[in-house]
């Protein structure tokens, strides 16, 4: 946890001391780092993952997290199930005394020809990346606007902002996201409850199309303005701005970690 | 520890404009997360207010008398800045003109104010980051911090010189962005929504009635991310609009405070 003592006076609203988060997506590498980082700013976190097989991953992250000072604590569940996210967000009260901060990660790609994807593959995709991400937002919104608002941040993708191919349902479904923020937004904007959207760039993390061998990776690497893939502990500082009070005059927007690419386009 | 990322001990910051509003703000936050501060402006009375209160926060402030405007003047204000404090790491284009003039039809605009706006307001941007950027490029890395508007990204009745010249801001943060990525100098754009800074533009807004988050802003809601920009915590984004509107530009087909509901 962070030292308050030794905190500039100019920081004071990036300090998240007293406040409980729930980062649902903890699992994936950008989750992790959302936990963590809020744990450093001084947040109590519960670490909501949803694949199975994550546990160690998941475990890995509270611990570090823990390492913080902070109260950390895991919880299993389905991203997309109603009941679930019910629950979820009534265990972080009653474990973590309070709701201020919701964080998802639920962004799954699916590459795949347009002419390709099949029924099962929408359901997937829609279900994943942007069914979740409603109902996160109705089932962990609703407490939080009981009990006095607080800040959502959702991590999704630049192709929220763009289309690429092989990309289509994915594309489609994070442009969902982005204009859910935005209408969802407006209707909580005067009971205190805002929403952002951090944009990552290309992220290096396990499965991600730019680090299989062949010319994708390489052009793209070579096209991006740092030539570079972003490190998932890159958004850190980003997330912490969302999450708190400092930007307490955002709400509706969408914040992008890209070195720049969006420039380009 | 992601808190000390947003520090900015030891950093230096040049910031544009008159001591009135946002500029202040944000010169005292710099001053509380440890930098030091080289104020330009032309109009200097309300400047001396911000040194003492960077002063008061534990830090250094220069006075540079500069119409930034003049590409001369913001040359000979930069190497002012250098030779008090030896570096420049942070760049905040801030002075700008006309946010209270609209009103004025076509026809009754003159030449001078139109060229004087788009000076001031854009031209300032492109002679500061000019200036700066060699010393950016020298040290290795950098900040700018470019100020436009909401209106940077939407049209106003009456409203020319103030929409076209923060709209080019827009495209100005953008390239320099490109062109310098890789020398790990980022540039950035906080585009404040309505910050109203007298009674009459509080009138003219309504007193923010039709902002969705249900107020204005005010200048103290920039200084966190002003921080944020300057920080190394930001230092993976480059060429961004940061919209600053109480929700302003996620909106706007309908007006604020109804909301369509089915026919019966």
């Amino acid at each position: 946890m962070a030292d308050q003592k030794t905190l500039p006076p100019g920081l004071r609203e990036f300090s998240l001391a007293g406040k409980t988060a729930l980062v649902i997506g903890a699992e994936h590498p950008a989750g992790g780092v959302a936990a963590i980082t809020l744990a450093e700013a001084g947040a109590n976190v519960m670490l909501a993952a949803q694949d199975v097989g994550a546990e160690e991953a998941l475990g890995l992250a509270a611990k570090a997290a823990q390492a913080t000072g902070v109260k950390a604590v895991v919880r299993m569940q389905r991203a997309a199930i109603r009941a679930d996210l019910a629950a979820t967000a009534d265990r972080a009260v009653k474990d973590l005394g309070g709701l201020d901060i919701l964080v998802t990660a639920l962004d799954t790609p699916l590459y795949a020809p347009f002419e390709a994807t099949d029924d099962s593959a929408y359901d997937r995709v829609m279900d994943e990346n942007f069914k979740s991400v409603w109902m996160a937002y109705q089932e962990v919104g609703r407490v939080m606007l009981n009990r006095g608002g607080g800040s959502i941040v959702t991590i999704s993708h630049v192709m929220a902002e763009r289309g690429v191919p092989n990309a289509a349902l994915y594309c489609a479904a994070q442009g969902a996201v982005r204009n859910l923020v935005r209408a969802a937004a407006l209707e909580w904007a005067r009971r205190n409850l805002r929403i952002n959207l951090l944009e990552c760039g290309w992220i290096e993390e396990p499965g991600s199309p730019a680090l299989a061998p062949g010319e994708f990776g390489e052009r793209l690497v070579k096209y991006l303005p740092y030539r570079r893939l972003l490190k998932p502990e890159e958004i850190a500082g980003a997330l912490l701005y969302l999450a708190s009070p400092a930007s307490s005059f955002v709400t509706g927007e969408a914040v992008a970690v890209d070195g720049g690419l969006l420039c380009r386009v | 520890m992601i808190l000390d990322r947003f520090k900015l001990d030891g950093k230096v910051a040049i910031i544009t404009g008159g001591g009135r509003g946002l500029d202040r703000a944000m010169a005292v936050r710099f001053a509380n997360c440890g930098a030091d501060i080289v104020a330009a402006a032309r109009t200097l009375d309300q400047l001396n207010e911000t040194k003492a209160l960077v002063e008061a926060a534990g830090r250094k402030c220069q006075i540079v008398p500069t119409d930034v405007g003049r590409s001369a003047e913001v040359n000979a204000m930069v190497a002012a800045a250098i030779k008090e404090f030896g570096r420049v790491d942070v760049m905040v284009n801030n002075a700008g003109i006309g946010e209270d003039s609209f009103g004025k039809s076509i026809d009754q605009i003159t030449d001078d104010e139109w060229r004087r706006g788009m000076d001031v307001n854009l031209s300032s941007q492109f002679f500061c980051a000019r200036a700066v950027i060699p010393h950016m490029l020298k040290a290795g890395h950098g900040k700018i911090i470019n100020v436009a508007s909401g209106y940077g990204l939407r049209g106003g009745k009456h409203n020319y010189m103030y929409a076209c010249s923060k709209g080019a801001v827009l495209q100005l943060t953008r390239s320099l962005a490109l062109t310098y990525a890789e020398n790990n100098i980022q540039t950035n754009c906080i585009v404040p929504g309505i910050f109203p800074h007298n009674e009459a533009m509080m009138k003219f807004f309504k007193g923010g009635k039709f902002i969705p988050i249900g107020r204005p802003g005010n200048d103290e809601d920039v200084g966190p991310l002003a921080v944020f920009l300057a920080a190394e915590a930001s230092n993976h984004i480059n060429g961004e609009l940061i919209i600053i509107d109480g929700g302003g530009l996620a909106g706007g087909v309908i007006p604020t405070g109804v909301a369509p509901g089915n026919p019966a």
